[in-house]
């Protein structure tokens, strides 16, 4: 084993009391085991910066080891178009063939959650600037960004410190975003009790890429001898601990001591940084150069630099000393190991360095942007499989780079927990009118516009339709291309809290109506999976649901043209959301669905366009209404959520997307949250709630009694045509063995009317459906 | 064979809308580069210059005052007396205002653009809004092909936008000048002066002001994100007629004129 020479941490002679009382003094989370366990591996006593390396890399957080094994089981990553699975800091699906040349959408999916809940502003900024640069690290153009929320009771016990957190988590990722000046083109919003105390804040990042100009996470073959360049932010203690930190329990009497963990954000540094790695990318493609750059997210230097060399065979030898810290005296472990933001590492061939630290240094003067700042040589690529880290030119690391790398692994246990959910027996309801109002205003339902406008929603110039406007966001995807993408997030807790496999399946098979309700062909999708503390065998039970769940979905739903499933190209696993009393949030597996659309020009938006054209439904109303909205206004829950009969699910997304394509439609919206009303009334006022088109439709189609009809949230979707083109769409949907209901016709009377056997349920004029939809989301934060 | 007009995009660090300010540029048959602050040796050959939006300098102290420092700007100002178009947008136009070029008239700082006033969002406001265009076209370098009153649909992105000055007789000279370009305004041209017309609640809805000559604008909203059809929103009916025709979807959308402007300026007044 390799030698170093710094004094060692003499685990072998503690007893497990010494050695808990050690590792709690010096803020270790390693259990005793794991520690003893360091000791074997390495074959002797660590160091002090040895033991806090496996500290960061045996969280939950950096190791998954919880939940490799099942992740690894179930979920389907595999299928033509996937150019990169889940290995890397993103994955990469194909968009499509351009003059010859595959091109690739990079997608990185992670959670902020627990930075969120203690700094919110940082917290969710700091969110942000991770997952950007996972996605440029590949060497991609970043073209978008997602954020996907879930806030506490706004009007519960614990309401302050609610919107408190949902304004500052908002904040943050607008202060980030809008001064990185990357698009944020979709997300979602979800309040209730389960997250007073854990908020969730995950991210989604879009990048494209050639596929011949993928830049990996590992050194390339050959690199013995290769520099180690790091770049970016000079080195300080912010973030230090982090990933061992997002692997805890938020106690509210720790918040303080827990700050320290969180990072400080810097869009303007990483502004000229993305820009800078740009001139770089294009400078080793001129000159053919192969190297390897990966993001410093959680364990920092370390984690980057030995994930980097390990995952190319080789070992490293860094000092530490040449790293640019803004602190003097800074122990070694955490320069090694702190998160602070905007830095990256590269391998690179030493003839190609100094083009590095001349684009970094002079071209984009990153030290005289911020303070300390820059590219610096921190040491080599080796070929012995070691990992040296020196410090004050003495070895303070010296360890298999294998066995930094590979974490820990742990096989939970499950167990089936004991929940009670039943139906309610709602007696009808008189005015159909103020509950539909009511469930308009309803934070979950109402617009989000107060969260998307304060975010640049148009910056870059590619957005085809931006935040708001339709069930999905679409971008431009290359000049001079007709591609588009399209994406979009989803996952209804409640639904999650009554079935966590039902509730997986929905959170896909949304996000894929989504996709598909624009035109768009869900591609892949990412899973962002957040829940509570795995050693608890209720919660793993309810995490291995959500994994099936989500597997069996995008296994049943076909990548359209194929038998492939839908792959799962990259994700997340979030454990430990849970609050100080041991209350899990929801089952939260939040999804990003992924669309390719080859002509970006066919896609539409909700919002109803002419006067007299047909409204149509697809997917037949059920009673289906636990965890519904309905109920939720009624203090109830319910036990009967939205099951997907996968068959027709994958037909009636195949429909939509060649309807779209055929150019049949001419406004569409999936049925969600609040039911087939909420999404007439939706495509009445359009993302801009500006609609001045009317519609009347006519329930006699269903048996169903009516508030179950309008307000079940059975997945469907409600689509606008003209005349001309009916013929054509009843063929199309004669061919995927679909029955098309007529609702009703759109109207020049500015209502929306709902009849059932001659008898108008509803009927509200568009500017009273518009003052509670727009009002809903305002309220909930002010 | 004329020469071809040749503008550059400036990035100061922090600015994030070079790309699409070049791209608008390109699509006239313009010529255009991105210029870095630090490479502004030789600028001097460009007929015109355009400073983008985003944070530049980080918006330190407050937006645009530390770019309108930068030792470019100098060579900027010189130009812009020589009659070179000077267009800046959004964080671009707080430069120009806090550099003195515009409103102009005094040479030092005469208006600033404060924090937004909006009922909605405190801070950054991202939407969609129209301009109106106040003044006969040829009143400046960049309405050319624009009618005095027609509407324009652009977005804004921006946290301080709202014009503002301490001078009470400022505004009556700029309305004399003909110095306001662009007002925000309702679809239907009839200026009202509340939210949500005026978005962030500056003085007589002012989204754009040129300099005395007029070859200097400085305008909040975007036109480069509003340039091609494809950019439009569904409450523009414009974007609609043309779902689903490609080659319609990268055709010029009205915002598009205040490129193709400069470029007709510059070849008429500068070649």
């Amino acid at each position: 084993m390799g030698g170093v020479e710094v004094d060692l941490v003499d685990i072998k002679v503690m007893s497990d009391k010494a050695l808990k009382e050690f590792l709690r003094k010096n803020a270790i989370s390693l259990t005793v085991y794991e520690a003893r366990k360091v000791v074997e591996l390495i074959g002797r006593n660590p160091t002090i910066t040895e033991l806090y390396i496996f500290n960061t890399q045996w969280s939950e957080h950096s190791s998954y080891k919880s939940s490799r094994s099942v992740l690894k089981a179930l979920l389907p990553t595999e299928a033509p178009n996937v150019i990169l699975g889940p290995v890397e800091d993103s994955g990469i699906v194909e968009l499509g063939y351009i003059n010859g040349e595959r091109y690739g959408i990079v997608v990185s999916h992670e959670s902020h959650n627990h930075p969120s809940q203690v700094v919110p502003y940082e917290g969710a900024a700091t969110g942000v600037g991770g997952i950007i640069r996972d996605v440029l690290c590949m060497g991609a153009k970043v073209i978008a960004t997602a954020d996907p929320l879930r806030f506490g009771n706004p009007f519960g016990k614990n309401k302050n410190k609610v919107k408190y957190i949902a304004n500052e988590v908002i904040n943050g990722i607008a202060g980030y975003g809008d001064a990185v000046g990357i698009p944020n083109i979709c997300g979602d919003v979800y309040f209730n009790d389960s997250f007073d105390e854990n908020c969730l804040v995950n991210v989604v990042c879009l990048g494209i890429v050639k596929e011949k100009d993928i830049i990996h996470s590992y050194a390339p073959k050959n690199a013995e001898g290769y520099d180690i360049v790091i770049v970016g932010k000079a080195t300080d203690n912010s973030g230090f601990g982090g990933a061992a930190f997002a692997s805890l329990i938020l106690d509210e009497k720790d918040r303080e001591s827990n700050r320290g963990a969180v990072q400080v954000p810097d869009p303007f540094l990483k502004n000229v940084l993305i820009r800078a790695s740009y001139a770089v990318f294009e400078e080793a493609r001129k000159k053919g150069i192969v190297l390897g750059f990966k993001d410093m997210g959680a364990g920092g230097i370390m984690c980057s630099t030995s994930e980097l060399c390990s995952d190319g065979d080789y070992g490293a030898d860094i000092s530490l000393d040449k790293v640019n810290a803004s602190m003097k005296d800074l122990p070694p472990y955490i320069i090694a190991c702190s998160e602070t933001q905007e830095r990256f590492t590269w391998i690179s061939p030493p003839e190609f360095t100094k083009t590095i630290l001349k684009i970094y240094n002079e071209d984009f003067e990153l030290p005289q942007i911020s303070l300390g700042a820059g590219a610096f040589v921190i040491g080599k690529v080796a070929k012995s499989q070691d990992y040296i880290l020196r410090h004050n030119g003495r070895i303070v690391c010296n360890a298999p780079i294998k066995v930094v790398t590979q974490g820990i692994k742990y096989e939970s246990q499950k167990k089936t927990p004991k929940r009670k959910f039943k139906e309610p027996n709602l007696k009808e309801p008189k005015d159909y009118n103020g509950v539909l109002l009511e469930i308009l205003k309803h934070p979950n339902v109402a617009s989000k516009a107060k969260a998307y406008k304060h975010y640049d929603t148009s910056v870059m110039g590619n957005a085809i339709i931006e935040s708001g406007y339709a069930d999905a966001g679409v971008m431009k995807a290359v000049n001079g291309s007709s591609f588009g993408v399209a994406l979009k997030t989803d996952c209804n807790p409640r639904y999650c809290r009554i079935d966590p496999y039902w509730g997986a399946v929905n959170a896909v098979a949304e996000s894929m109506r989504n996709v598909a309700a624009v035109g768009a062909i869900p591609s892949a999708i990412t899973d962002c999976l957040n829940y509570g503390n795995p050693e608890k065998p209720e919660a793993f039970y309810d995490f291995y649901e959500g994994v099936r769940g989500i597997a069996d979905a995008a296994k049943h739903i076909y990548l359209k043209g194929t038998a492939y499933p839908v792959p799962v190209i990259s994700g997340n696993v979030s454990f430990y959301n849970e609050s100080a009393s041991g209350k899990a949030i929801d089952p939260s597996p939040i999804i990003a669905c992924i669309g390719v659309l080859k002509d970006y020009s066919k896609a539409i938006t909700m919002k109803i366009k002419k006067e007299g054209t047909t409204l149509f439904l697809v997917g037949g109303r059920k009673e289906e209404l636990g965890g519904s909205v309905y109920y939720d206004i009624n203090n109830e829950i319910g036990a009967v959520v939205p099951i997907i009969d996968f068959e027709k699910e994958r037909n009636m997304i195949y429909a939509i997307i060649d309807a779209i394509n055929a150019g049949l439609l001419l406004s569409c919206h999936d049925i969600s949250d609040g039911g087939l009303a909420t999404t007439i009334s939706e495509m009445i006022l359009g993302g801009d709630a500006g609609g001045e088109i009317g519609a009347e439709i006519n329930l006699d189609f269903t048996n169903l009694r009516a508030d179950k009809a309008i307000f079940s949230e059975t997945s469907g979707f409600v689509f606008e045509v003209e005349d001309k083109n009916i013929q054509r769409l009843n063929d199309l949907f004669r061919f995927y063995k679909l029955n098309l209901i007529k609702l009703g016709k759109t109207t020049r009377e500015k209502n929306l009317v709902v009849n059932k056997q001659n008898k108008k349920l509803i009927n509200l004029p568009i500017s009273r459906l518009k003052e509670e939809w727009t009002k809903g989301f305002v309220e909930a934060l002010e | 064979m004329p020469k071809t007009p040749n503008i550059a995009v400036i990035y100061f660090p922090g600015n994030n809308c070079e790309e699409e300010s070049l791209k608008a540029v390109l699509a006239t048959g313009m010529d255009g580069k991105i210029v870095r602050w630090n490479e502004r040796r030789g600028i001097e050959k460009y007929d015109g210059f355009i400073i983008p939006g985003g944070w530049g300098y980080e918006d330190r102290i407050r937006a645009g005052v530390i770019m309108a420092k930068d030792p470019v700007f100098d060579i900027i100002k010189k130009e812009a007396e020589n009659g070179k178009l000077v267009l800046g947008v959004c964080n671009g136009a707080q430069a120009l205002v806090e550099c003195g070029m515009i409103p102009g008239l005094k040479n030092k700082v005469e208006m600033a653009l404060a924090p937004n006033k909006n009922p909605l969002i405190s801070g950054y406001y991202c939407t969609w809004i129209y301009v109106k265009s106040t003044e006969e076209k040829n009143r400046c370098a960049f309405t050319k092909f624009t009618e005095k009153d027609e509407v324009i649909p652009m977005p804004i992105a921006h946290g301080e936008g709202r014009y503002v000055t301490k001078d009470k007789e400022l505004l009556k000279k700029l309305i004399k000048n003909k110095q306001i370009i662009f007002r925000y305004s309702p679809k239907d041209g009839k200026i009202e002066e509340n939210f949500p017309t005026n978005p962030n609640g500056a003085m007589y809805n002012i989204a754009a002001i040129c300099s005395k000559k007029g070859n200097v604008m400085a305008i909040m909203p975007h036109p480069e994100r509003a340039s091609f059809i494809r950019q439009l929103p569904d409450s523009v009916e414009l974007k609609n007629k043309f779902i689903g025709n490609i080659r319609a979807m990268e055709d010029p959308a009205p915002a598009m004129r205040v490129f193709k402007s400069m470029k007709s300026y510059i070849e008429e007044e500068i070649l």
